[in-house]
């Protein structure tokens, strides 16, 4: 539903978009992700029109986004950082004024209104005007703006960026209802959890550069090694486990405060070379585990390779 | 919230929205933008409130204008007066268009609404016809107030203060695209604020507004007859008065011409990515 080929976009002599591609199937979820300045939001802005770009392809919905504008905007809803609404109008009265430049007849518009802040929880503040809501029941609206017009995909730009831990509980929940009613998502996020969570596969971007993609769990195998954490008994123990474990051929890292020892470890048997290194020095372990690594180490590893 | 989710009616796949007609597009957002202005009635308030000070200040102060050399014969400083205070009314309500325009690019609903399949100019236009809207409630607030309390009573009676208010409109309706191509491409409210300030209060004063062009020094004279404003007050206070009017159809005219350049360059600016 979405393809981005090789697109590239400068602002003057800043390549914010450099050859960038990504290909996401209809009603799967692709997570972009990286930090601020990353090019997330641009590329969302490519996608989506409100941009032209310099070089490569992309087209959504089966549309080329430069030269058929306005059938991709009639397919896709936008949800951005910022809650685009009206602030003097009434939640009701931002959706009916969407749904009536969508072409909906007035009854229509407003049947349409009533049921998504009925869907969106936002039922009770219907009449109010939006610049008295809070920045959970905005980010709704704004939400429920770009879902208007039943479109195909939907643009989520750092969906709940600045939002409490339980409204960006309701917005994932929301986000995977429109995902099982089949509907496309591209998802722009700085939270490992979120992409981890929500999408199918995910792109991190760098610099205006796709550094990875795959699924998060191919991901995690692509860079992340497995990690043995030893944490031991006393302190006294910490500088005979760690020689031990440097002989062992292991690089392991301190955490003093809790008396833990980290290692990196290719496979799972390695395990065994981490309790005979330490039995051998006579060193208990109070505590021995083997972790998968999660997303943070994927995108450290990642960004810590694209510094190098 | 899980609940609400669990229960919510499932949508529908009806037959899909892909975009109203442009005269749809004009009128909706034309209604969003007079709302905006009835929820918020201080603005409006406030915007009939400078010019009736203006209006007061000025008809007071001045009056005595009326018995020199070179003030028409017979008219009284009011008559003079309003057809001027309408057209500056106007051209700081083309002011406020602008200004507008700014305001709606920054609260974040122009973002969306480039997101849609809308043409961008049904924005600028809906945003010109509900200033004119405004506008004409503006003046027919003060028209109001010049008869009951200062007895304004032009010779040229109804249809000569409606043809002057109509005039006035047109000529703050064509300078309201001028102001709202600098918003589009400034888009900074302050600025324009300041240029729009810069650009009108020299331009009311070195000009037959207020004074009989005769009466001013001779520089400020040279300046005012050239000064656009000049003509326009001149046609309006024509109308008004009941004077022979050879200005009006210039001034209208002129007041097309400048609406039709002002919107080319308004829509091409306002094309710029945000």
């Amino acid at each position: 539903m979405i393809e981005a080929h090789d697109v590239g976009k400068a602002f003057g002599d800043v390549k914010a978009l450099d050859g960038v591609s990504v290909a996401v199937p209809k009603g799967t979820v692709l997570g972009l992700l990286g930090h601020n300045g990353a090019g997330k939001t641009t590329l969302v802005n490519v996608l989506t029109t409100l941009l032209p770009h310099d070089s490569g392809r992309a087209s959504v919905a089966g549309f080329d986004v430069a030269t058929h504008g306005h059938e991709v905007r009639s397919r896709i809803g936008l949800t951005g950082q910022f809650a685009a609404v009206d602030e003097q109008l009434s939640g009701t009265d931002n959706l009916v004024l969407i749904a009536r430049l969508l072409g909906a007849t007035p009854r229509e518009a407003r049947a349409r209104a009533a049921e998504l802040m009925e869907l969106f929880d936002l039922a009770d503040a219907a009449k109010r005007p939006s610049r008295t809501y809070s920045g959970g029941m905005r980010r709704r609206l704004d939400l429920a703006a770009g879902l208007v017009g039943r479109p195909d995909v939907i643009f989520l730009d750092e969906p709940t960026t600045g939002l409490d831990p339980s409204s960006r509980l309701s917005m994932w929940e929301i986000v995977e209802k429109l995902v099982s009613d089949g509907t496309t998502v591209l998802l722009t996020t700085q939270y490992l959890d979120e992409a981890d969570r929500l999408a199918d596969s995910i792109t991190v971007l760098s610099a205006g550069r796709v550094v990875a993609s795959g699924t998060s769990s191919e991901l995690k195998a692509q860079v992340g090694q497995r990690s043995v954490t030893v944490t031991l008994a006393t302190a006294a123990d910490v500088p005979t486990a760690m020689r031990s474990l440097e002989q062992a051929g292991l690089q392991p890292v301190l955490d003093a405060e809790h008396n833990t020892l980290t290692a990196p470890v290719t496979a799972s048997r390695e395990l065994a070379v981490v309790v005979r290194a330490l039995d051998e020095v006579g060193v208990e372990a109070s505590e021995l585990a083997l972790g998968e690594p999660t997303l943070d180490d994927v995108y450290l590893t990642l960004a810590a390779h694209q510094a190098a | 919230m899980t609940t609400t989710l669990t229960h919510a009616p499932v949508e529908a796949p009806s037959t899909a929205w892909r975009g109203s007609g442009f005269g749809t597009q004009v009128l909706v957002l034309t209604q969003r933008s007079l709302r905006a202005v009835v929820s918020d009635p201080r603005m409006v308030v406030f915007s009939v409130l400078q010019p009736l000070i203006m209006l007061t200040l000025f008809s007071q102060i001045f009056s005595s204008i009326a018995n020199t050399p070179g003030f028409p014969q017979g008219v009284a400083y009011i008559d003079f007066l309003m057809p001027a205070i309408l057209v500056n009314t106007a051209m700081q309500s083309a002011l406020q268009a602008g200004v507008g325009l700014v305001t709606d690019m920054k609260n974040g609903v122009l973002a969306r609404f480039r997101s849609l399949p809308i043409r961008l100019s049904s924005v600028l236009i809906a945003r010109s016809l509900s200033d004119l809207v405004r506008t004409a409630f503006q003046l027919l607030v003060m028209i109001t107030f010049a008869v009951l309390i200062f007895g304004f009573s032009p010779a040229g009676g109804f249809f000569g203060v409606a043809a002057a208010l109509a005039l006035a409109l047109v000529v703050g309706w064509g300078l309201g695209w001028v102001f709202l191509a600098i918003a589009a491409w400034l888009r900074n409210a302050e600025l324009m604020q300041t240029v729009g300030f810069l650009a009108i209060f020299p331009l009311m004063f070195a000009s037959s507004a207020y004074v009989p062009i005769t009466g001013l020094p001779g520089w400020l004279q040279a300046i005012a007859n050239v000064n656009p404003l000049t003509h326009a007050v001149d046609a309006a206070r024509g109308l008004a008065l009941a004077q022979p009017v050879t200005g009006a159809v210039a001034a209208i005219a002129t007041s097309l011409v400048i609406a039709a350049v002002g919107g080319a360059f308004a829509v091409k600016g306002f094309r710029k990515p945000l």
